[in-house]
């Protein structure tokens, strides 16, 4: 008995010093302002996209694991494809090793390989799902679903609650699994979700066939005023206030200056690099959102673009095009970066955007390591990520799949033991690099401090 | 068992009897008058209370009305058609590009989405002033279109029941007033007499205004008036007064 109580004694004094111990670093997530000078680009890819030929290459029949061959793929358009022997009758491919990195990737990494000191590669995430809907609310909440829906909210919610409480648009989501669960989030954040970015255009689209935008505008300032007049006789000012504030800003909103950013034509004259030509096959659409994405933060207009790719989800004979479906959507990705090195910060003089905008991919899941009988790939429980951020170490992989079978192995240590790293983890890591506590949104997940900057 | 039954019945008579009212001189008689009618009385004539200060103040400021709410409201004041029948009748066949679904502007207006638990808008912001700033303008052209440019008769139109001076001449400014008061009741449920004041000379100058620019306007445009009345309708289906409670 005696010696239960001195053990209890012992575990509750070393809960305490850990306690104190623990301080500082919940310290250090001292709450940003409100206003922030970040941008981010949050990309699903959606459908569950298959590793084994871009961030975590696998060319070897090693147990269940069959690699992407000549005789399942459509090589022709795959930019970086050398063919590697596999058997007597077909070919496999050579393992892309960027110059000076010690990346390994595969050939549908596209343009996104010729920048390899900007990736950081999250591999092996453990997604425990295998369903499309669970694998990409987890991805973006790091919750799984419960009863079917999601119970957190996803990353752009809660990065736009940090820092894009007073933009003109915290988040706009474009088929993005953007949720807003949570006391925690102010009501400005609540995701704008659209089908396109042409939805936007036909708010601010105004047909000039019976009245003109004078007329408009004349009926804008009678209103500006009224609303001034009623705050001006009322109790509680605030809300009629800023209704009126908004009227005033209406004018700036349907100038054309802020109507380009929503009309794909005008994307694209202004951002031609997202638009090569020939044309894109599958990922016209990203194009469209990643040149908006540019548009609306150089006018600093929106914190938080956040939208879905085309589909990876091939279980059949459309398998052939997976490594085209993936090299579109990582061009796209480099496009942009390169786009946002081109483009000056809107509020800091002198500084790019690509110094101050974060970019996170991620994926329902990844596809088995198998060929099913009908050429395709299937859903597997494993998963990876990328993140390009300024405040990430680049060049950088971490986590892993064993060899065999294409499953999660453990990463290291976390809070938890040891164990796989996980979406939870990813999140709180990528948040954690803008000093937010990750513990006012994720319920899990360990910062990975080795992989942000100092 | 002849007994039971005799009983039973003198029973049920006994119950059925109803007892005649008492006459008003039956009542003076038993001494019982008409109770004495309870006279208001001010709080402040209340002993103790004479000072007492009444709080009248609104305890919580105005809210924004519902999406579903405004959406049911359009319907209702243009024309009680079904969404899709609206829809169509905005949308229109002569390429002028006034609406495009009710689709495309639930998110802007705020309709919550509860499959993702994306909750209602709770606040007005820039897109959604924008949003209904699309609808306004959609709803009042298809409105002056159907009752001001069709022979209407006018107990039959959707927004418009008033007629206009033929041939068109200036509106007095009783005239104008009168108008504007039909369409205040109409969109705004009460009186344009007790508005704040200045709202009725406020709206007369956007009427004015408009009426000017369109003076001289080519066939497809709207004419003075009718984009005056256009102009005035757009004017109060945006009001702060029509979206805020």
């Amino acid at each position: 008995m005696e010696n239960r109580r001195r053990t209890f004694l012992k575990v509750l004094g070393g809960a305490a010093a850990a306690g104190v111990a623990s301080q500082p670093l919940f310290r250090a997530f001292a709450d940003p302002p409100a206003a922030s000078d970040e941008f981010f680009v949050l990309i699903h890819a959606s459908g569950g996209w298959d590793v084994t030929l871009s961030l975590d290459p696998r060319n070897e029949r090693r147990g269940i694991i069959e690699p992407g061959s000549t005789d399942t793929i459509d090589t022709a358009p795959i930019r970086r494809w050398r063919n590697a022997p596999l058997d007597a009758d077909s070919s496999t491919f050579e393992i892309y090793r960027p110059a000076g990195s010690s990346l390994r990737l595969g050939p549908a990494i596209g343009n996104l390989g010729d920048m390899p000191e900007r990736l950081t590669i999250f591999n092996g995430l453990a997604m425990n799902t295998v369903s499309h809907a669970d694998g990409t609310f987890f991805a973006a909440t790091g919750r799984h679903l419960a009863g079917g829906k999601p119970i957190a909210a996803s990353i752009d919610t809660m990065l736009a609650n940090e820092f894009g409480r007073e933009s003109l648009l915290p988040t706009v989501s474009v088929g993005y699994p953007s949720t807003y669960v949570g006391n925690e989030l102010d009501a400005r954040v609540s995701p704008l979700r659209v089908n396109s970015v042409d939805t936007l255009s036909k708010m601010l689209n105004r047909g000039n066939v019976n009245t003109t935008a004078v007329d408009r505008q004349a009926v804008t300032a009678m209103l500006t005023e009224e609303a001034r007049d009623l705050a001006a006789r009322s109790w509680y000012r605030d809300e009629i206030e800023g209704f009126g504030l908004q009227l005033a800003a209406l004018p700036r909103m349907l100038s054309p200056d802020v109507q380009q950013i929503f009309n794909a034509a005008a994307l694209a004259a202004a951002q031609p690099s997202f638009f090569p030509s020939p044309g894109l096959r599958f990922q016209n659409r990203a194009g469209v959102n990643c040149a908006f994405a540019v548009e609306a933060m150089k006018r600093n207009l929106v914190r938080c673009v956040s939208f879905a790719s085309a589909s990876h989800d091939t279980h059949a004979a459309n398998y052939r095009s997976q490594p085209l479906i993936q090299q579109e959507l990582f061009d796209t990705v480099a496009a942009l970066v390169r786009a946002l090195d081109a483009a000056p910060h809107p509020t800091l003089t002198g500084q790019r955007l690509s110094d101050h905008t974060h970019i996170l991919l991620v994926s329902d899941f990844c596809r088995t390591p198998q060929i099913n009988l009908t050429l395709g790939r299937d859903h597997y429980p494993n998963g990876s990520a990328l993140v390009i951020s300024p405040r990430f170490v680049g060049n950088t992989a971490f986590g892993r799949a064993d060899d065999d079978q294409l499953l999660p192995v453990s990463a290291g240590m976390f809070a938890d033991g040891d164990r796989p790293v996980a979406p939870p983890d990813v999140l709180a890591t990528f948040v954690a690099a803008f000093g937010v506590n990750p513990r006012r949104y994720l319920r899990d997940g360990d910062v990975i401090r080795s992989l942000l900057r100092a | 068992m002849k007994t039971t039954l005799a009983l039973a019945l003198i029973f049920t008579l006994g119950c059925n009897s109803t007892p005649a009212a008492p006459t008003p001189a039956a009542r003076a008689d038993a001494g019982l008058s008409r109770p004495t009618e309870v006279v208001p009385t001010p709080v402040t004539a209340i002993p103790g209370h004479e000072v007492l200060a009444q709080d009248h103040a609104p305890k919580e400021p105005p809210r924004l009305m519902p999406a579903e709410t405004l959406i049911r409201s359009y319907l209702a004041l243009f024309g009680g058609l079904s969404p899709q029948a609206l829809q169509v009748r905005l949308r229109g066949t002569t390429g002028d590009n006034l609406f495009d679904t009710w689709g495309d502007y639930l998110s802007a207006l705020g309709v919550p989405d509860y499959a993702v638990d994306i909750p209602r808008a709770p606040q007005t912001n820039a897109l959604m002033l924008a949003a209904f700033e699309r609808i306004g303008v959609a709803l009042c052209e298809r409105a002056v279109q159907a009752d001001l440019r069709g022979a209407v008769a006018v107990n039959d139109r959707v927004l418009f029941r008033f007629e206009l001076p033929t041939p068109t001449r200036a509106l007095t400014d009783e005239e104008f007033a009168a108008r504007f008061d039909l369409l205040h009741r109409r969109i705004l449920a009460y009186p344009a007499a007790l508005a704040p004041d200045g709202r009725i000379a406020r709206f007369r100058t956007l009427y004015r205004g408009a009426v000017e620019r369109h003076a001289d306007a080519g066939a497809r445009a709207f004419n003075g008036p009718e984009a005056g009345w256009a102009s005035v309708c757009e004017g109060l289906v945006r009001h702060p007064e029509f979206h805020l409670y």
